[in-house]
């Protein structure tokens, strides 16, 4: 279990020397109670004291950094088993994986594509992080040269999957130096995996299929002087992914099992289940995750999830309020109403869209709360709609005096009229009938 | 070898709701779901059986999707046809029917209803799940007329609201249905309907949630987490939630990222994207999965077989 900061403090010099960078030693307890500051830090702490704090005071699952430069990416330093709880805070990496058996130029395309492709939602670009490559040639030589085509396309986080270590030491040749992950580590090599991770600062994936062992693996590599870890629970099934994942996490968060205190790698490419490895990886706690190079559907989709589930849960995802365009509105189109909550907005925007006819979506700052809720708190109120139509220059934008408001905020239709002087239709319940609703209902 | 599972502490479990009659249940289905039980998060118990994929289509085909429609062909415009189809052919394991002629301005035609739940009935051996009409003036002649028509086979009608429960509530009351209770992404507005249907009388083990589900890229971040709260909660004692979950993302098939691929790719496209919100939801709590691309069944379908193997957590 976790240490308190005053259990902590019992074990710190109590100089007060400053030397970690607080004022006191207890200030400095509070932090490390709060997985907020390293051990390391005091320089006056025998090494058994460090074992003891160590454990109980870094961040439950370790932060690590995958890769070096501009595409590198940190995983890990989550605190939560419910993104409700709190938020997810780093969204794994997806590796497109290549295998040394394919052709230069197939190898090349692939790398290339992880450095170019990006698919662009809500104002982000989202991308694939990095490559994996998996010797199934059997050859040190093949997969080294492998490696090596990679390094000469692109600088991007590495994966090297091979069951011989002297398989890996070769391509470490070409890629040594910009922490790769090298998988994997087991109970029969881990020793010589560990000299390997060692000798060229790599990040070492330990795969064992029981979560215990895996734990004793991650301690007895740790013990190896190898600490940037991660874990493959080796899952079979989709379920054993579920259970042993969402096991680790538990664990590792509630300090039960610090030992498994280590980012989830998840090897997706499994045939026709790659996209529930890949969907599953995503929503439970996978880091890194290792999938065959995505058809353009599937990487839209992943990608859209990763950025769903790693959106923070309390901020609502708000737009700027103001006058949106849809198609090319002339001085009679109509103007719809509506909140600033995204997800309404995006919704009747797709309607709007498809309806074919140009308009104008006014958007009002009800601070992200979606129509029903801002209509019931009073955020939404006909003050806040005669002062967004006077900011914003709505009169300038057509040369009507009509405006069309949801469904659910009928009630404030006539207290509208007499604050705005514009005449108020009420629209549809459900953005879905706005179509509908316009070619039937919009007539100048 | 150390034992090593995770630790909850729940102390409630989700309620049981039963979907369609078979022949020695006093119906003529040739298939009945017990959904819920679980009495931990989703998958990490022995589970009976996989989430459930119900196919989604409408007895009027001109509000379906063109993706949808160019894909099934002229089997749209029999909602039998197309139910028997959806059973036999795309492998779903119930059917949504959804009666958007009522959504005709002036619709009065009760008797076609009644008629078009029955044909279904005897088309189909799946248990089915009937949409009702969008309209409160017309509610209630369109559930009684469902409930009547579906008496014995243990329907599940939709969709209560709010605003909007009176009348499916007393269809589902009278003929011994389950329903569908709706509310939009917010645990404490799910909870408050539940109450209300309680206090209308109808029974706990006859409603399943819909917490609504905006679809991938369009509000699933909500929805995932709203799901999550709800199951969590049920574990945790709360009565009022401890339902089963019914998960619709009826969006997918409109949204940009669809409505703009090319031709050629548009039915890729949406079948990936139901199958990655429909597998996420399943994840969260849903049990009943609900879909509008054929494609989509069976790749869930050989999803959740993966993901409902019996198993035990980490470490015998």
């Amino acid at each position: 279990m976790a240490l308190k900061a005053l259990d902590i403090y019992k074990i710190l010099p109590k100089k007060n020397c400053k030397e970690c960078g607080d004022p006191t030693c207890l200030t400095f307890a509070m932090k490390l109670a709060a997985g907020k500051a390293d051990v390391d830090l005091c320089p006056y702490l025998d090494e058994n004291a460090k074992s003891v704090l160590g454990a109980t005071t870094r961040p439950p699952i370790r932060l690590l950094t995958i890769g070096v430069g501009e595409r590198s990416f940190a995983v890990g330093e989550e605190f939560v088993l419910y993104r409700h709880d709190k938020t997810f805070y780093h969204q794994p990496g997806i590796f497109l994986r290549v295998l040394d058996t394919r052709r230069h130029d197939e190898i090349a395309a692939i790398t290339a594509r992880v450095r170019d492709e990006t698919f662009t939602r809500v104002g982000t670009g989202l991308r694939f992080n990095g490559v994996a490559v998996m010797n199934a040639s059997g050859s040190a030589e093949a997969f080294a040269k492998a490696v090596e085509t990679v390094e000469k396309t692109a600088d991007l986080p590495l994966i090297l999957i091979a069951d011989k270590t002297e398989t890996l030491a070769a391509a470490l040749v070409h890629c040594g130096t910009y922490r790769p992950v090298i998988h994997a580590a087991d109970r029969a090599n881990f020793r010589e995996m560990c000299a390997l991770a060692r000798q060229h600062g790599c990040l070492l994936v330990v795969r064992a299929p029981d979560l215990g062992e895996l734990a004793n693996l991650a301690k007895d590599c740790a013990a190896e002087g190898v600490q940037d870890l991660l874990l493959d629970p080796a899952p079979e099934s989709l379920n054993d992914f579920i259970v042993r994942s969402t096991t680790a996490r538990q664990l590792a968060i509630t300090r039960t099992l610090p030992d498994l205190g280590y980012p989830i790698y998840l090897d997706a490419a499994k045939g026709s289940l790659q996209d529930g490895f890949l969907a599953l990886g995503i929503v439970k706690y996978g880091s890194a995750i290792v999938c065959d190079p995505l058809t353009p559907e599937a990487a839209k989709a992943s990608l859209t999830l990763r950025q769903n589930i790693y959106t923070d849960p309390q901020k609502p995802i708000q737009m700027n309020p103001g006058i949106y365009r849809i198609g090319s509105p002339g001085k009679d189109a109509p103007v719809l109403l509506t909140v600033n909550f995204s997800l309404t907005f995006f919704t009747l925007e797709g309607y709007l869209e498809s309806s074919r006819i140009p308009c104008l979506m006014f958007i009002i700052d009800t601070e992200g709360l979606s129509v029903l809720t801002a209509v019931a708190s009073g955020k939404f109120s006909e003050t806040l709609v005669r002062d967004s139509i006077k900011k914003f220059g709505l009169e300038n934008e057509v040369s009507h005096r009509k405006i069309i408001i949801p469904g659910y905020a009928a009630p404030l239709s006539g207290r509208i009229e007499e604050v705005s002087g514009w005449k108020v239709i009420v629209g549809p319940r459900d953005a879905a009938d706005i179509g509908e609703f316009l070619h039937e209902e919009w007539k100048q | 070898m150390m034992e090593v599972s995770a630790n909850f502490d729940w102390t409630a479990n989700i309620r049981k709701v039963v979907i369609g009659a078979t022949k020695n249940e006093g119906g003529t289905r040739t298939s009945s779901f017990r959904i819920g039980g679980g009495t931990t998060l989703p998958f990490l118990e022995k589970t009976p059986q996989p989430p459930l994929i119900a196919f989604e289509l409408c007895d009027t085909p001109q509000y379906w999707s063109p993706i949808i429609r160019n894909f099934c062909g002229d089997v749209v415009n029999s909602p039998a046809e197309w139910a028997k189809k959806a059973g036999s052919s795309y492998g779903a394991d119930l059917i949504r029917l959804y009666l958007t002629s009522t959504r005709q301005r002036n619709f009065s035609d009760f008797g076609g209803i009644k008629k078009t739940v029955e044909s279904l009935l005897s088309s189909t051996g799946l248990p089915l799940i009937i949409e009702g009409s969008n309209e409160p003036k017309i509610d209630s002649e369109v559930f009684l007329k469902c409930g009547e028509a579906g008496q014995g086979e243990k329907l599940l009608l939709g969709t209560a609201e709010a605003g909007r429960y009176r009348s499916i509530a007393a269809a589902a009351l009278a003929y011994n249905h389950s329903l569908i209770a709706q509310s939009p992404i917010d645990i404490n507005l799910a909870k408050q309907l539940n109450i209300l249907l309680r206090e209308t009388g109808v029974p706990p083990d006859h409603i399943v949630i819909d917490p609504y589900t905006g679809t991938l890229g369009y509000g699933f971040e909500y929805s995932y987490s709203a799901m999550e709260r709800i199951r969590f909660s049920a574990l945790k004692g709360d009565l009022d939630l401890a339902m089963p979950m019914i998960c619709s993302a009826i969006d997918s098939l409109s949204v940009k990222e669809v409505r703009d691929a090319e031709p050629a790719a548009q039915d890729a496209l949406a079948v990936q994207w139901e199958f990655y919100t429909g597998i996420a939801a399943s994840v969260a709590g849903a049990e009943i999965v609900c879909v509008r691309h054929p494609q989509s069944i069976m790749k869930l379908k050989e999803a959740f077989r993966s993901l409902a193997q019996i198993n035990t957590a980490g470490g015998e």
